[in-house]
Parts: structure tokens; sequence; C-alpha cells
């Protein structure tokens, strides 16, 4: 516990808006968030660019934007010239966690069901990952024997709490109605499961920081919007949708009871944020931006290849990229999650591309294509709103892996990277999608009651958290305390500290990387400290 | 490259696997011929998270995606424990 004897609990709500929990608190699904508020600060979260899961939640518990952190997506380059994509995991996470700032304090921390946490870093504390497959949760969790710890659980079932990435897609690219029931039941049941470890932890082994993602928020969002967004839900319903209605209901209903019984078990003396990585918005139609590049003749698919194969579209971005011809290609997307155009450049031997010189002015070029010529038929709108450099979107020196350009769409959309007859599809029904505004809201006896902050930075939440545990906050974090979020007599006796920078972490994937920018663990304090580093890189055991 | 043999390889697999089964309903023998889809049952995700484990054994990066996509590009949706042998076999160098 910290020096107040309180502890800090982060409570993540994947894809957490406000657009769908202020409707959850007004009409009684989620009465006790609504009596949290109303003695909360609370605002919007600005997420990172662009909004997405891996780099949102790694910003939040680190500090540091994605060209620093080096987690832009789910899938990645590994070096700056290769074109296909590795599933992210801890080892390509290139900064410090708040879970081993605070361990440098002597505090505990507890991580559960974070994003490119897997394998599990050897923290003081514990370690359950998520997008990790259950049979490999024991394997990547800390510390050893925390899975058997767990089994005591009463109606534990690692099935039902790990991913399922099968059913996961379903969120993005939809299901049959026959399947909402079970697919929905089945986010209820693995909130169910994440909630009984995470109580259990609390019991059985308190930490001074204790974080939790509950992510069925994000999945129900992306596939029920128009059951959640007032703006698409019917007068009428048919038994079905009130069903599915119904079914969702549900869900919120016992997110509400969990986070009531996670601040009752946090005690009263407790800090208790609720965050999201990003926030919510509708969208109605699909940009498939590789089609839009073969248009203009800067993307070719290999000859003999159908490049409206099944098999290749659903067989994951490797299978897509493998089917670009990249003697023809000059830019392409790997990833709709991304929304990002790479650009390829000549110099990888037997590849053709844009000659190194040329870079700037063709990407330029592609910008002022993008704007001018990316519009919807129909109407001639642009279909692009904004464009970032990488030097914008991903500054720091991870940016080599990022995308050269991130797209923002009309309908705040993701785009697709498949083959497709024409750039510009409908949705055959609205679904949910990333938005940069998600949520924040604050609870304890430091903060301010009822006040409404103005818009936070994802960044600013590992300070914030390092000061509700009277830790000083490194002076490389990119984020600051919000103003106006404690108490005013607080924050006097207890003004913000900043200390020594984050500690360098070393990294599987440092190749790129000038020597001054690349941080060996022989830098570490001692010999135990790089001990330590080895062990969280799973180096040694 | 001095290479690692076959044999030691597979030993080094059937440990990472043997690890994995403490969780898993699988109670056969894992041999050269058992296959990760059909026999263990693996998914996608889990043969991706084997690379990773694999990488970390051998303390060295392996081209694992290219390894997928191979697979999948000569429409195979299977692989048996003797080609991940094999494959470990061309790319794991031999530390001495």
């Amino acid at each position: 516990m910290n020096s107040f004897g309180k502890n800090t609990v982060l409570i993540g709500l994947d894809g957490g808006s406000f657009t769908i929990l202020d409707r959850m608190m007004d009409n009684g699904t989620m009465p006790y968030l609504k009596s949290m508020v109303e003695s909360s600060a609370r605002g919007e979260l600005l997420s990172v660019i662009p909004p997405l899961t891996p780099p949102g939640w790694t910003s939040m518990i680190t500090g540091r934007s994605p060209g620093y952190h080096g987690i832009t997506n789910f899938m990645q380059r590994r070096e700056p010239d290769s074109q296909l994509l590795n599933m992210i995991s801890s080892r390509d996470l290139a900064c410090e966690t708040l879970y081993s700032i605070v361990n440098h304090h002597g505090k505990r921390a507890g991580s559960l069901n974070f994003p490119a946490m897997s394998p599990a870093p050897q923290i003081d504390g514990y370690v359950l990952p998520g997008w990790v497959s259950w049979r490999w949760l024991r394997r990547n969790s800390h510390p050893k024997g925390l899975l058997d710890r767990l089994k005591q659980i009463p109606e534990l079932d690692l099935k039902t709490l790990a991913v399922k990435f099968e059913e996961e897609g379903k969120a993005v690219v939809g299901c049959e109605q026959g399947e909402y029931d079970e697919w929905i039941r089945l986010h209820i049941r693995r909130e169910d499961q994440w909630f009984r470890v995470l109580t259990y932890l609390m019991k059985t082994d308190p930490c001074d920081l204790t974080t939790v993602v509950f992510d069925g928020v994000d999945r129900l969002q992306h596939l029920c919007w128009r059951f959640l967004d007032p703006a698409y839900i019917p007068e009428t319903l048919s038994s079905w949708e009130q069903h599915v209605l119904d079914l969702c209901h549900e869900y919120y209903r016992n997110l509400d009871r969990f986070i009531s019984e996670i601040v009752a078990l946090a005690g009263s003396e407790a800090t208790i944020l609720i965050a999201s990585d990003h926030g919510f918005a509708d969208s109605v139609e699909i940009l498939y931006i590789n089609t839009w590049l073969e248009q203009e003749g800067l993307l070719r698919w290999k000859s003999g290849v159908d490049r409206t194969d099944e098999y290749i579209n659903d067989s994951g971005p490797n299978m897509t990229l493998n089917a670009i011809d990249w003697e023809h290609t000059k830019a392409y997307a790997s990833t709709l999650s991304s929304n990002g155009i790479f650009i390829q450049v000549a110099g990888k031997p037997g590849l053709n591309g844009v000659p190194p010189e040329e870079y700037e002015d063709f990407r330029q070029k592609l910008i002022a294509a993008l704007r001018e010529r990316c519009v919807d038929p129909a109407t001639g709108e642009p279909l692009i709103t904004n464009i970032w450099t990488r030097e914008v979107a991903f500054e720091g020196p991870r940016m080599p892996l990022a995308p050269d350009l991130t797209l923002a769409l009309r309908d705040s959309g993701f785009i697709s990277i498949r083959a497709a007859d024409t750039y510009l599809q409908p949705r055959e029904t609205v679904f949910g999608t990333h938005a940069p505004e998600g949520i924040f809201i604050a609870m304890g006896p430091e903060i301010q009651q009822g006040v409404s902050l103005p818009k936070l930075s994802i960044l600013d939440v590992a300070p914030t958290i390092l000061h509700s545990l009277d830790l000083p906050i490194p002076e490389d974090l990119e984020g600051k305390v919000p103003e106006d979020l404690f108490e005013p007599a607080f924050m006097r006796s207890h003004p913000v500290r900043y200390g020594e920078p984050t500690r360098p972490v070393s990294y599987a994937w440092s190749t790129h990387l000038s020597p001054e920018e690349q941080s060996p663990a022989s830098e570490a304090d001692d010999e135990e400290e790089v001990m330590i580093r080895l062990r969280a890189l799973g180096y040694i055991e | 490259m001095a290479q690692r043999e076959r044999e030691e390889i597979f030993k080094d697999l059937l440990s990472i696997l043997n690890d994995l089964l403490e969780d898993w309903e699988y109670s056969g023998e894992i041999t050269m011929e058992t296959s990760m889809m059909n026999d263990l049952e693996f998914e996608s995700i889990d043969a991706v998270a084997l690379g990773e484990a694999l990488e970390m054994h051998y303390q060295q990066t392996l081209p694992f995606a290219e390894f997928l996509t191979d697979l999948g590009e000569r429409g195979i949706k299977d692989f048996f424990v003797s080609d991940l042998v094999e494959f470990l076999h061309r790319n794991v160098e031999k530390k001495t």
C-alpha cells in the first residue's frame, strides 16, 4: 500500500465510450456507475493515433507514445524493410511499464488482461496477460504457479477466460443472427471469469497498483452498435432485436456490478480510476484502400492470384501481403486496424519501389492524391479526413516500424486491406468502430467530486496513477497530472514530484536502432537487476 | 552456421509442448508424425505463440512468420512436428 496506506485500482474498459455508458447510466442499466460518477471527476480521454487497443493500453501503462514504447498495432513489422508481420508481444515493448516503475519504489503491481504483456514480465506482483490463447496462459503468466493458485477459484475455466480468436473476428466481420446469443453470452461469461480472478487476487495477493481490462465492451460495441447507439435503435424492435438488446444490457448490468464490488473490495481509501484505450463511434462503409491504390497504379497483385480469393483474404494479413506483386508495388496497406499505408522504398534486394531520394516527393504526392481522389464516387466527398505522417503519429525511435501514413476516415472506420471490385462499399449494417475519445473517471478521498475535466491525454493516466500512489513521476513520461483532478488541499500537501527518468529496457527487435538508441541490459544498476531484466525478456528461467 | 541436430531439436520441442499439455486434454504421445492442428488442436494463434516460445528458447529471431506464410501459400493448413524440426534445423544456429 502507498504511504497513505491506500492503493490504486485501474479498471480498464476496452473501447469504453460515454456515448454508450451515459445511456446505460441514464436508463438504469448501470446504477452503480451513475452514483459513482456523481462523486467522481470525469472527462474524455484522447487516445493515441490511430485509436487502437495495443498502442492505447500500452501508452496508458507506460506514459509513453507508440513511437517510443514500440507497440503500434496487433501485428507489426520487426524490421523497417520487412513486409511480413508478427504478432506483438512483450518483447516488442521498449519502455518501462508502471508495474516495474512502482516496483522500484517497493510497491507491488498486478496486471490482468493487458495486451503486449505476454510473455509476462517478471514484476513484483502478478501478470495474467490478455490476447493469449488459453493453451499458453500457464507458460506466459507470472509468477510461476499463478495458474495453479487461480485454479482454486470456483468455476474458473481458462478456455472461457482466454481470448478466442475465431470468435473475436466476428466483432468486426459480423455473424449470423443465430450466433448473436451465444456470442454475447460468451463475453458475459468471460468478464465474469476475469472478475473472479481479479477479486481472488485482490483478496489473497493485494497489490499497491491493481490493473485489469474488461475487453468485452469493445467486442459488443463493434458487433452490436446498432443496438447500443440510440441513433440506430429502431423504435419498434423485432423479438430477436429485443433479445439482443436485452443481452447487451445484461452485459453492462454485470459490468456495473463488477465495478461496484471491485470498488468495495479496494476500500474507502483507495483511488479508483476507470479508463478506456479509445472511444467508439459508428461505421457505415468500408474503404478498400488497397483497391484504391491499385486503381492509382501504385499496387499490383501477383498474376495468377485470385485477388478476391476468400482463403487469401481470410487467412490473415500475411497471406494478403504475400499476394502482392512487390516488383510493381509502391504503396500498400498491411492491416485494417492500423489505417496505415506503407511506402515500398527501393533498396531491399530483388524489390523495386520508390527510390530513397524520391521518398518525400512521392509521399507528398500520395497525400495529395488521397485527399483529392480518394472520394465518394457518388458525391465527390473526400473519404479521408486526416492524414498523419509517421513523424507526427509515431515520433520516437520505433517510428521506422510504423506506417508511412496513417489515415482518419470520414466515418471513423477502419480500412480494409482486401481486394474488392470497388474501393468504397456500404456496410450491410452499421458497425461500431474506434474513435479517439475514450473515458476517464476517477474517484477517491483525494479526488475532487463532481468535476468535469477538460479533455485529457491517455498519456496522462500513468503520471496520475503514480501521483495517486505518492510516487515521483519519471521525467521522461509524456503526460501530466491533470489540473483540478485532485483536491486542492491534497495538491498543496502533496505537490507533483518529478524524478529520475524511466530505466532502459532491452527488447528483442532493436537491431534497427543506433547504438545510442539501444538500451542494453548491461546498463542496469547491478547484477541482480540484469538478471531481473533477462528473466523479464525470457532469456533465462 | 553450425546447425543443431534434429534429435536435439525434437527434444526441445517436446519440452515446450509438454509444458503446454498441463492444461490440455491431449494425452497421446507426441512424435515426429504428430500434426499441430489435427492432433494437438492448435489454432493459428497457438502456432504464432509457439514461434515466440521457440525464439525465446533459442535466444534468436526465427523466420516463423515466413514459415507459416509459406505453408499457407502452398495451401497447407496443418503441419507436423517433423515440419517444425526441419524448419528449426535450417534456421537455429548452434551456440558453441
